[in-house]
């Protein structure tokens, strides 16, 4: 198994983690993710979400 | 990328903050799981409107929030276990008393060293597609299955053997590590 910064019990630090992620996102292409579907979402869920929405928020 | 959108990193600065208050209590620290931990691990590939939060102390947990000033909203059709602040706009919610009911390694937990702002503790790397798969297996997320395979193709030093047990624990036996493809198209 290859070493890495994020298979280490020492927290890593923030800006390391967002770098060693960076370099995966550029080694594998930059791939893309589809989102969620949001069809599992419980009530609760929801309605946080709503009001997030109604915040300002996006995702 | 080289840094996370601002809302995600004031948020995690908060979820580092709670756990600041867990450690001097003696507890074990809150662990950020479900589709925060997916942007983390991806840095944004998708962006949540969430943090979905495991801790057996739910309202240990609410009290810090509430002393970091966070809210319940309110009004009609606000019926949520979710908190919000006003200096971000995502949410909080404890969805979980156990990791991954108990299945998950707390032994494996990535820790991300915020500074002044604590340690935030994730739900590792394995255990998050795990529960991708899982999600996939039940039927009613065909898109975890996607997000399964681009985790994996970011994070290729998996521990193999865990995150095939750990699918197969999420699947009832029916998924493995075999069933994450493996192309990039």
């Amino acid at each position: 198994m290859a070493t890495s910064v994020l298979k280490t019990s020492q927290p890593i630090p923030l800006e390391a983690f967002v770098a060693e992620i960076e370099r995966r996102r550029a080694a594998a292409g930059y791939p893309e993710m589809p989102r969620n579907s949001g069809n599992r979402r419980t009530e609760s869920k929801r309605a946080l979400l709503k009001a997030i929405e109604e915040a300002g928020g996006t995702w | 990328m080289m840094s996370l959108r601002p809302d995600f990193e004031r948020a995690l600065r908060f979820f580092g903050r709670v756990g600041l208050g867990f450690r001097a209590k003696g507890y074990d620290p809150p662990v950020l799981v479900g589709g925060a931990a997916v942007e983390l691990f991806s840095n944004n590939l998708i962006a949540t409107g969430d943090f979905d939060i495991s801790t057996p102390r739910q309202d240990a947990f609410e009290r810090e929030l509430v002393a970091l000033g966070f809210t319940k909203p309110a009004g009609k059709g606000m019926a949520t276990r979710g908190w919000i602040h006003q200096d971000f706009k995502l949410g909080f919610e404890v969805v979980s008393s156990t990791l991954l009911d108990g299945m998950a390694d707390r032994e494996r937990l990535v820790l991300i060293d915020l500074g002044e702002d604590g340690i935030a503790a994730i739900l590792s790397i394995e255990d998050t597609i795990a529960d991708r798969m899982g999600q996939f297996h039940s039927g009613s997320a065909p898109e975890m299955l996607q997000q399964a395979r681009v985790l994996a193709s970011l994070h290729k030093d998996v521990d193999v053997t865990y995150l095939d047990r750990r699918i197969r624990e999420e699947t009832g036996g029916d998924l493995g590590v075999e069933d994450i493809p493996t192309d990039t198209a």
